[in-house]
């Protein structure tokens, strides 16, 4: 964890920063400034930024301002109050396969905290909403955030270290489909399928069959995925985000305890995804943040129109610092 | 990419990982003569392994009409499509694998199959290769038309193309017996595995959003057993053990025998690199050499000579090797052929099949005074 501690955001917010409110930020270029006045007006859309793309300044870290209430809402009232950072995007390009090109070239951030919780909302263009994973190239569209230790240690962007775990927050569009819609799968797809019966729950007429029955019957073994506990055979879904742990490349590991909460909505050119956790980590490789110091923070998105899954992804182009508001 | 020997392809090819063979490799070979498509072990593995909710579509086992059948769709052509052309030069294959054909940015050359592309499991069924005309064809060998039946299941490559490319490492190939399996734990449904594996025999299952693939039965090998699919193969064209690399073959191990001393069985598709582990006896009765070497690479036609002079009664080793298949549920290690019989031994020595080379006569009178019926058959 860092030892530097801040404790104002005017004056003191990193480049690329706005806080609401207070004008431009040391460094902040027009863009910053623009920033800030829309933000004001809950109004900023990250197509609006791209139009001007000498208004983009390189982002030197997130600031997050304390509120009394963290948001866990994309709409919330509460993002007014902070000012968007802009993030350079890039393909990953250290592990194969990956894209030939980044989504998007800048996303948009924000992060709020209130002593107890940190939220994160990203903004980014994506035309095509894609929310299901049940045909066999259905792709999800989906987000993530890095937190790590240091100040924007760019040694931690990819997925933490060895030595130095990051704790990573995953929102999945087709997380949050199942929780709006039951988890989804061939009868939402294809309705007008035939069924047979599934054994051994041969005693039923043939219906449609749902994890949660396989569990009923004691019979999980037939879904090898849910059998042993694979959250994403998961029969039921409480969070359409996902609490990971990683100490490098290809190590992401489900946290024991869930405790995100999250939502994203379609805008009307992509996605805005809430995205929040507690301060305080809570499982042996878990980051914990602390008010008044900086950390690591970092961003990726993926694309389900582009079958993204993986490493096959648009990070953000370097680690940032996130600075939390004492 | 490191360097690494794929004796299929009578060089050294690159691969995502350096060479790791496992202590023993577990391998199966198919007898396409003897195919009948009936697809019994299609239906011994779908009631055993894939009848959840999630796996409606999979067949780890299934069975195709070549040239035209094909599950996935066309998954074959649309692979080598994307591989460009494919040259032998003697018995070395001097064309380019799907690892060293990958374009920018990827482990190696795949496609991804949709939903509709399993929607026609027996596409092409009993198709011959050509259109029938108004010209009479009477029968030889080869045939001038032709269709021949191509059971498939996953290769247990020596080089997966499913583990290289799986960024997580969930997919593995055990040490004891090179079966490559997928940890349903570990796996989080990216289908890069199911992008890369050109025979398309990694699946995903809708319900778990996690991928499967055929698992060799190995809670029956591991006790000495033959896997579901081989040994309910009424046909009995397969057979199922361990295969040693070319220097290290046995005779007296029938796998070996077939795939190293005669030659007969040959890899499906060897210059894609993967060092597949199932092997094929090519159809006698294909005319055409050029799709012969397409499918099994160099030496099919040697395989087809060599095949039927033994079916001729001129090699007896062969034949005996032969006849071992499905035989008996236990997986053989060590044969010999004695006198008119062969014999074949598990892993620990006892004696599991002794079989007669030719199935002795045994003629019957015909009337049955027990039954009080006439016999229609005598022998």
């Amino acid at each position: 964890m860092s030892d530097t501690t801040v404790t104002s955001p005017a004056g003191t917010a990193p480049a690329g920063t706005a806080p609401a409110g207070t004008g431009a930020a040391n460094g902040v270029s027009r863009r910053g400034l623009l920033a800030g006045g829309l933000a004001g007006a809950g109004a900023l859309a990250i197509t609006a930024c791209a139009a001007d793309p000498s208004d983009v300044s390189v982002s030197g870290g997130v600031w997050v301002a304390r509120v009394g209430r963290a948001p866990i809402e994309p709409a919330d009232a509460a993002w007014d109050r902070a000012a968007p950072t802009i993030v350079d995007m890039d393909v990953q390009v250290m592990v194969l396969p990956h894209r030939p090109a980044p989504l998007v070239a800048q996303i948009a951030v924000r992060a709020l905290h209130d002593g107890e919780t940190i939220s994160f909302r990203l903004d980014w263009d994506d035309p095509d909403t894609h929310d299901l994973t049940v045909r066999v190239d259905d792709f999800r569209d989906a987000c993530a955030v890095l937190l790590a230790g240091g100040e924007g240690d760019q040694g931690l962007r990819t997925m933490g270290s060895v030595d130095q775990p990051a704790t990573l927050l995953h929102w999945k569009a087709d997380w949050q489909r199942d929780m709006d819609l039951g988890v989804q799968g061939a009868a939402d797809v294809y309705p007008n399928r035939s069924i047979d019966v599934y054994p051994p729950l041969i005693s039923d007429a043939p219906r449609d069959l749902t994890p949660a029955d396989y569990e009923a019957a004691d019979a999980t073994e037939w879904l090898p995925g849910l059998h042993v506990g694979n959250p994403l055979s998961a029969s039921t879904r409480t969070a359409c985000v996902e609490k990971l742990t990683a100490r490098g490349f290809g190590t992401a590991t489900t946290a024991t305890k869930q405790n995100v909460a999250g939502r994203g909505e379609r805008t009307s050119s992509g996605w805005r995804v809430v995205l929040a956790k507690p301060l305080r980590g809570i499982e042996a490789d878990e980051f914990t943040l602390t008010p008044g110091h900086a950390h690591t923070c970092a961003f990726a998105l993926w694309s389900g129109a582009d079958q993204d899954a993986g490493g096959r992804k648009t990070p953000s182009k370097a680690a940032l610092r996130l600075l939390l508001e004492f | 990419m490191a360097r690494v020997k794929n004796w299929q392809l009578g060089r050294e090819m690159s691969y995502w990982y350096p060479e790791a063979r496992p202590k023993k490799q577990f391998a199966a070979i198919f007898d396409t003569n003897k195919c009948i498509a009936c697809q019994t072990c299609t239906l011994a593995c779908k009631t055993t392994w894939t009848s959840g909710r999630g796996q409606e579509y999979m067949l780890w086992n299934n069975v195709e009409t070549k040239p035209w059948g094909s599950y996935p769709l066309a998954w074959d052509v649309r692979e080598l499509d994307l591989l460009g052309p494919q040259h032998w030069t003697g018995d070395t294959y001097t064309g380019k694998t799907i690892f060293e054909a990958a374009p920018e940015g990827k482990k190696n050359i795949g496609w991804t199959p949709n939903d509709m592309d399993y929607a026609y499991p027996n596409r092409g069924e009993d198709e011959v290769n050509v259109t029938i005309n108004v010209k009479r064809y009477h029968l030889k060998l080869p045939h001038d038309m032709w269709f021949f039946y191509l059971p498939r299941v996953c290769n247990h490559c020596t080089y997966p193309a499913c583990l290289q490319a799986c960024t997580r490492q969930s997919i593995y190939k055990r040490p004891e017996d090179g079966i490559v399996l997928v940890d349903q734990e570990r796996c989080r449904g990216y289908r890069i595995c199911f992008e890369a594996c050109p025979y398309k025999k990694i699946f995903y299952n809708h319900t778990t959003r996690v991928s499967e693939k055929c698992v060799f039965c190995f809670p029956a090998v591991e006790q000495g057993y033959q896997p579901r699919c081989m040994r309910n193969c009424i046909g009995k064209i397969r057979s199922f053990g361990f295969v040693s690399t070319p220097a290290n073959a046995r005779e007296d191990n029938p796998i070996d025998f077939l795939v190293h001393v005669r030659k007969v069985a040959k890899p499906l598709y060897p210059q894609f690199g993967l060092e597949p582990n199932v092997y094929y006896i090519p159809p006698i009765h294909v005319s055409s050499n050029d799709f012969l070497t397409m499918l099994f690479g160099a030496g099919a036609r040697h395989a087809i000579d060599t095949y039927r002079a033994a079916m001729e009664g001129d090699d007896p080793e062969l034949l005996g090797a032969l006849l071992l298949a499905v035989s008996t549920d236990r997986i053989i290690h060590r044969y010999q052929v004695t006198g008119d019989t062969v014999i074949g031994w598990a892993e620990d020595g006892e004696e599991v099949v002794r079989i007669p080379l030719k199935v002795p006569t045994i003629e019957r009178a015909p009337f049955d005074p027990d039954l009080n019926v006439y016999r229609h058959n005598i022998t």
